[in-house]
């Protein structure tokens, strides 16, 4: 049995004074493609520099296929990162990148990386490159050594939608042939919510809301009714987030079973209500003793 | 990790084969009359320990004739500082500058191996280049080496390997720099600052130390006759050995000429004498190795710390 | 070769989407037996979903013993759900889009179109069952 692609065990990165992830625990599925979304400074992309190897932990520990990143850079060969930005070198021309990768990485794919740079001449220069362009040669680097983890920071950020759709089916592609994990930072849920079947949310450097997609949309119900004192509702087993707005009373809810009460209509939550209702730093009053992140594993 | 040096290096390669170049170039050029010059007068006669007549005044003359020449290559010590200023600065601070670590360092290759395997690439360019550059040099100063010898600093910090060894130190130097300070203007400004104060400071208080300096008593008013020589310290004392300073001689030689006597005659009477300190010409490759020495283990300790910080790199 | 649309506003389960896909084809007569499904890979490249959704819908016709997978080859339809005839289908279209101009000229949009058709569908349907 092999070890999950990537797993943080009270994980805490501090920079100077301030933590940007602070006791994070969290076990991301083999063959899973993941996203994680949360608000700007969340620390998405301090997770994503810690599992490339780029940070170190200031506490608490990260293990990408079962190694530390940093003690063993072998690891890294079967790692594919694009950073924010798709970090690349300008005055490179495309293909003395892809010779750079091809030779830094003890695995290469030629036919992969070639796919994914269909209509890009070989011999432009990186910086004439659209921003496109450049998001797919990020791609083609990442996963020409056929890793078994890729790793994305806000990859559709500054992508024209038809771009973004672009990288997404190459990406897809280059999943579905490789088998691989992917984990894709974005603070656009909707960019990944397409193909994401688990989501982690971050907010101020902690696990929010972690899970199958499909068993949290299952589970998650939104109650609206006339506003009253609540008491105990029957199939709800517990109250995530409440909102009034006048005479009106919105609910989201776990439910445990069917929920049977003609005072509440009930829809089903979209992905994007429930991040941004986990996302709330102000929840229901709970007891302390039951104050933990709610975990759901697919 | 050859291509990859190759490749991002390439030009600086070119760089410093243009500068090469444009010094034998130079050096061609001017030797021209210096050599001529020197065949002109016989002046390989004039060559210690060989000394003939005249020589006392022809050899001034020449060196004088191209004396600006002459001090213009002690600004060729500058040379080895753009190792490190303009390759060894910009290596990892660039990266960190420009944020392309996070595509360098993320490949199959650990830190370390990249930063090693670079930096030993480019040294072993580097010490190429500043080799042929001292050959040059020697080749160019040789007649005036001859004569005057190579062990003053003005010879001494533009020949022989102590080149190439301050070539990599200035490397080792802009690489750590880089490191540490995470821009490339910085890490250039810095790598100035420290190689020229290392440099400095070893020229001025280790290399005179480095072997015991002779001494050598001469009589007040002769010529110190130290050709090749590297003079340390020339100190008037009286017949007790106890040290005349400035105002004391000005005052001596007042009291002569007051007196009508011939100042010098006077301060022979009066039993002073010459106390030469020096480090004597047989001594160069000598000093040369003990510097270069130092210089080389300063750039492998400050490689090796380089290889420690860049995994703790950027945080 | 069936081409796949993703409704991502549906609120219906990607899966299930080319799962019903599978079957409106099934029943419409635009696939028949030995057809071949759109592999894996295509349906990703093409619509930009999660290869393990693909895998799941084609899993669950699998199940429902309406397709085969060929080791190597690819999937295939291995039997038909029943469905009138083609020439029926025609008909009744030609029927349905002439009612359909009747229904706009008397002023009902689409909203109110559908809401007739499924209303009366449901309602016709259990007085069938009745």
């Amino acid at each position: 049995m092999s070890p999950p692609p990537l797993v943080a065990d009270g994980l805490g990165k501090r920079f100077r004074r301030d933590w940007a992830l602070r006791d994070l625990t969290l076990t991301i599925p083999k063959g899973a493609v993941v996203g994680l979304a949360g608000p700007n400074a969340a620390g998405k992309s301090t997770l994503l520099a810690l599992a490339a190897g780029m940070l170190a932990p200031s506490e608490g520990s990260i293990a990408v296929l079962g190694r530390d990143p940093r003690e063993a850079p072998e690891v890294l060969a079967e790692v594919g990162y694009v950073g924010q930005g798709a970090p690349l070198y300008r005055s490179f021309r495309v293909a003395d990148t892809i010779e750079y990768a091809r030779r830094t990485n003890s695995r290469w794919d030629r036919d992969i990386a070639l796919e994914l740079l269909t209509r890009i001449d070989s011999r432009s220069k990186v910086s004439a490159l659209s921003a496109g362009e450049r998001a797919r040669l990020a791609l083609a680097l990442a996963l020409g050594k056929r890793p078994r983890l890729v790793l994305l920071d806000e990859p559709f950020a500054s992508l024209d939608p038809l771009a973004g759709r672009e990288l997404l089916q190459l990406l897809m592609d280059g999943v579905a042939e490789l088998g691989a994990t992917v984990v894709v930072a974005s603070h656009v849920v909707a960019d990944i919510q397409r193909v994401c079947d688990h989501i982690v949310l971050l907010s101020s450097g902690c696990v929010r809301l972690e899970g199958n997609v499909e068993e949290l949309l299952e589970s998650h119900r939104l109650l609206t009714g006339p506003r009253r004192p609540l008491g105990s509702i029957r199939g709800v087993r517990e109250i995530v987030r409440e909102r009034h707005s006048g005479r009106q009373l919105t609910l989201l809810a776990i439910a445990d079973g069917p929920i049977v009460d003609p005072s509440w209509t009930i829809d089903p939550v979209s992905l994007e209500e429930l991040l941004l209702a986990y996302m709330a730093p102000e929840r229901l009053p709970m007891p302390a003793a039951e104050r933990v992140p709610l975990r759901w594993h697919g | 990790m050859a291509w990859v040096t190759w490749r991002q290096h390439g030009s600086q390669a070119v760089g410093a084969l243009g500068l090469l170049v444009a010094l034998g170039i130079g050096a061609l050029l001017t030797h021209v009359p210096i050599g001529s010059a020197f065949h002109h007068d016989s002046l390989s006669a004039c060559v210690p320990p060989a000394a003939r007549t005249g020589c006392d005044i022809i050899v001034p003359h020449f060196e004088s004739e191209f004396a600006g020449l002459v001090t213009a290559t002690r600004f060729l010590t500058v040379l080895p500082l753009l190792a490190g200023v303009f390759v060894g600065a910009p290596l990892i601070a660039r990266e960190l500058e420009f944020g392309t670590y996070r595509f360098a360092w993320t490949q199959g290759v650990s830190r370390r191996h990249w930063l090693l395997s670079k930096t030993a690439l480019l040294a072993a360019g580097i010490v190429v280049a500043s080799g042929a550059a001292s050959l040059v040099v020697m080749w160019w100063r040789s007649p005036f080496d001859r004569l005057g010898g190579r062990i003053g600093p003005s010879a001494f910090d533009v020949e022989g390997i102590v080149v190439p060894a301050y070539a990599l130190f200035a490397l080792a130097l802009g690489v750590l720099a880089g490191l540490v300070f995470r821009r490339t203007v910085a890490a250039m400004t810095a790598t100035l600052v420290s190689f020229a104060a290392t440099r400095f400071l070893v020229s001025a208080v280790i290399r005179p130390h480095v072997m015991t300096p002779l001494h050598r008593v001469v009589a007040a008013t002769a010529a110190s006759g130290m050709r090749g020589d590297w003079v340390l310290s020339n100190t008037l004392v009286d017949g007790g050995g106890r040290q005349i300073t400035a105002g004391h001689e000005e005052l001596a030689v007042l009291h002569a000429q007051q007196a009508g006597i011939d100042p010098h005659t006077y301060i022979l009477t009066l039993g002073w004498r010459r106390i030469l300190s020096y480090q004597p010409a047989g001594r160069f490759w000598t000093l040369q190795l003990v510097e270069a020495g130092l210089f080389v283990g300063f750039a492998v300790v400050l490689i090796m710390l380089a290889l420690w910080l860049v995994r703790r790199t950027p945080g | 070769m069936i081409e796949f649309h993703l409704d991502p506003q549906s609120g219906v389960a990607t899966y299930l989407q080319i799962v019903r896909q599978v079957k409106d084809a099934l029943r419409l007569g635009t696939l028949d037996v030995g057809d071949q499904l759109p592999t894996v890979r295509e349906v990703v490249a093409e619509l930009a979903v999660n290869p393990n959704t693909v895998a799941k819908a084609y899993r669950d016709l699998e199940r429902e013993g309406l397709v085969v997978a060929r080791q190597g080859r690819g999937t295939f339809i291995s039997s038909t759900l029943a469905r009138a005839s083609l020439q029926h289908h025609a008909e009744l279209r030609q029927e349905f889009e002439r009612w359909l101009e009747t229904a706009r000229r008397a002023g009902l949009d689409e909203e109110s179109i559908r809401a007739l058709v499924s209303t009366t569908l449901r309602e016709s349907l259990a007085r069938r069952v009745a």
